[in-house]
């Protein structure tokens, strides 16, 4: 009886340790903190006696830059495996992964050649387990950065189990001469597009939930419009009837109904729309400054910031209780609230003595954290659609530009806009989720 | 000594009176081009009556009397006003200010004012977009309530768009925490 429990015991105990293997090396990106996962990129390969092509090189290169954007990524040189490259090929029967090992390398990818079809592999050194394989055929220089973005996405994903984070736009505001226009541009640089050309400011774009279009403020000379670019028809229209001449800060909820704040009696409150963009009731009034809503992804919570209490501070609304929230106690200047889009974070700018900083509270605690530190001031945060990253746009380098960093406040990336300063980063999440 | 400061005081007079007819010279000489000083003398009885002739008392046409009352209407109409950081609330110099204004719209006919509302650019973008509105709104609802008429009025936030003056110190951020306000026949 005792033999047979312990048998038993230890068939269990071999059970989840197999169990344990095949799930294989994940990285949690939610966790209170985050370890550092070492990555080596083998040198390119011929497959099949081929010679490796010019374009071996460019690829490497897009892959690097896409990784440092993965701040749980530490990405090791060849040179640190001792004996140089332990591979004889490209998949792993033809690795030696003790070296790699040795050299505390957790993963290891592999580039095969053949004229212009690619084969990219990243192994798990410790197990052997492929994490990503993929194959690419027909390449050109110039769909070498889709490629890159998109092998990048999925090894992202086999990590995180999040998605979109490579291919997942982000609107935001230029100054383009006297004028500020929208633009959209991916996270690490490519596609810079202008998608407006009207002149006057354009400001606060905010995207639907399936990423077709973008609400924003158009202001002239006289009014405040509000502005709805299409990305199917590539244009931008504008709505006053029925509006008054405020419109600020526009934001869609996820059943694609527009949240904006408006001055109909006196007092600068928020409003839905209804579908032909004309106002159908207030959502948080007041009687002083109620502005910048936003929305998780079930659009049941609404985080905004309000003056009814002097200075600005964050609240969040419950949209099913009609519950209103405050959520922030300390400083007296707390705007831009963005929420995760699992609602259990909000992201919002505070005003220090030494300029406005990026700060996530984390609402079921009350818990706070600076993730920025300027200099300068950093203002405008927005969640990724992974919940993961977040944008943010400061002024630190002099100009104001768009930076990445993450829930964990890592080491802010630039992203590269062009010239002319960039603010107001709001980012597409129709890619996002698990 | 004291004699020498007599001599000063009664130079400097005689310097103002000088002064004094040199201005009403350069008024004589202000007088619309193609008009001659005879043509001044031949129509002083009008001046008198204020009639026929087009001139006013002060040598101008009807026109360029409205023209210049427009001027400086529209002078006393563009004067701004400022705020504190962070406030909408109207300064005991704001409402002499906009007292002022009252004054000249409602003696000015035709006269819209658009009232911009400006911020100094140390808060954030959006709330600031409301600030803005709320010191055009302000400087709105003081001067309906001084009983301008609401038609002639109307409102814009420009946030912190549009600043007055480049700077990161308390001038230049004072300077730009303002209403402007424009005027329009």
């Amino acid at each position: 009886m005792k033999i047979k429990t312990v048998l038993f015991a230890l068939l269990f105990v071999a059970l989840l340790a197999g169990n344990a293997s095949a799930q294989g090396l994940t990285v949690d990106i939610h966790g209170p903190g985050q370890r550092k996962v070492n990555l080596v990129m083998l040198p390119p390969r011929g497959l099949s006696a081929a010679a490796v092509p010019g374009m071996a090189k460019n690829f490497e290169e897009l892959v690097r830059t896409d990784l440092r954007f993965m701040p749980f990524l530490n990405l090791m040189p060849a040179s640190a495996v001792p004996g140089g490259d332990p591979s004889k090929g490209v998949t792993a029967e033809d690795i030696n992964f003790r070296p790699l090992q040795l050299a505390r390398i957790d993963l290891t990818m592999t580039t095969g050649w053949d004229g212009n079809r690619l084969e990219a592999r990243v192994y798990e050194t410790f197990s052997g387990r492929r994490v990503v394989g993929k194959a690419y055929d027909d390449l050109t220089d110039a769909a070498l950065p889709d490629v890159a973005d998109r092998f990048c996405s999925l090894l992202m994903e086999a990590l995180t189990g999040k998605k979109g984070f490579f291919t997942s736009p982000i609107a935001f505001v230029r100054r383009v001469g006297e004028a500020k226009e929208l633009f959209t541009v991916l996270p690490q640089g490519r596609a810079l597009t202008q998608i407006t050309s009207l002149g006057g400011f354009n400001l606060g774009p905010d995207w639907s939930k399936d990423g077709n279009q973008i609400v924003f403020t158009h202001l002239n000379q006289e009014r405040h419009s509000l502005g709805v670019w299409d990305r199917r028809t590539g244009e931008a229209r504008l709505y006053r009837e029925g509006l008054g001449n405020t419109v600020i800060s526009p934001a869609f909820t996820p059943e694609g109904d527009i949240a904006v704040t408006l001055n109909k009696t006196g007092s600068a409150d928020i409003y839905m729309l209804d579908k032909g963009f004309r106002p159908k009731g207030t959502i948080a009034s007041s009687g002083f400054i109620d502005v910048s809503p936003a929305f998780d992804s079930t659009g049941r919570n609404m985080a905004f910031t309000s003056g009814r209490f002097g200075g600005p501070q964050i609240f969040v609304l419950n949209r099913d209780t009609g519950e209103v929230k405050r959520v922030t106690f300390v400083g007296g200047y707390n705007t831009s609230p963005t929420l995760s889009p699992d609602s259990r974070y909000v992201v919002f700018a505070r005003q220090t003595p030494n300029g406005h900083r990026i700060f996530i509270i984390e609402l079921a605690t009350g818990q706070e954290r600076q993730i920025s530190f300027g200099p300068g001031n950093d203002e405008d945060p927005a969640f990724g659609p992974e919940g993961y990253y977040v944008a943010f746009s400061s002024n630190r380098n002099g100009q104001y530009r768009i930076y990445l960093t993450t829930r964990h406040g890592d080491e802010p990336i630039l992203v590269p806009t062009g010239p002319g300063d960039a603010t107001s980063p709001a980012w597409n999440t129709a890619a996002g989720g698990e | 000594m004291k004699t020498k400061g007599w001599v000063l005081v009664i130079l400097c007079l005689v310097l103002a009176l000088g002064a004094a007819s040199g201005c009403s010279k350069k008024r004589a000489s202000s007088m619309p081009p193609g008009a001659t000083g005879s043509d001044a003398a031949v129509r002083d009885h009008d001046w008198a009556s204020g009639k026929g002739s087009g001139y006013g008392e002060d040598g101008l046409t009807e026109e360029q009397r409205l023209a210049r009352q427009r001027e400086k209407a529209m002078s006393e109409l563009g004067q701004r006003i400022q705020f504190g950081f962070d406030s909408y609330e109207l300064n005991q110099e704001a409402r002499g200010i906009l007292q002022q204004k009252a004054d000249v719209m409602k003696s000015t006919s035709g006269v819209r004012l658009v009232i911009e509302g400006h911020c100094d650019d140390r808060g954030t973008e959006e709330y600031n977009l409301a600030l803005g509105e709320r010191r055009a709104r302000a400087a709105y609802e003081f001067l309906v309530l001084l009983g301008v008429s609401p038609e002639r009025l109307s409102i814009v936030s420009f946030g912190e768009e549009r600043p007055l003056v480049k700077g990161e110190n308390e001038t230049a951020w004072a300077q730009n925490r303002r209403d402007e306000f424009r005027a329009a026949y």
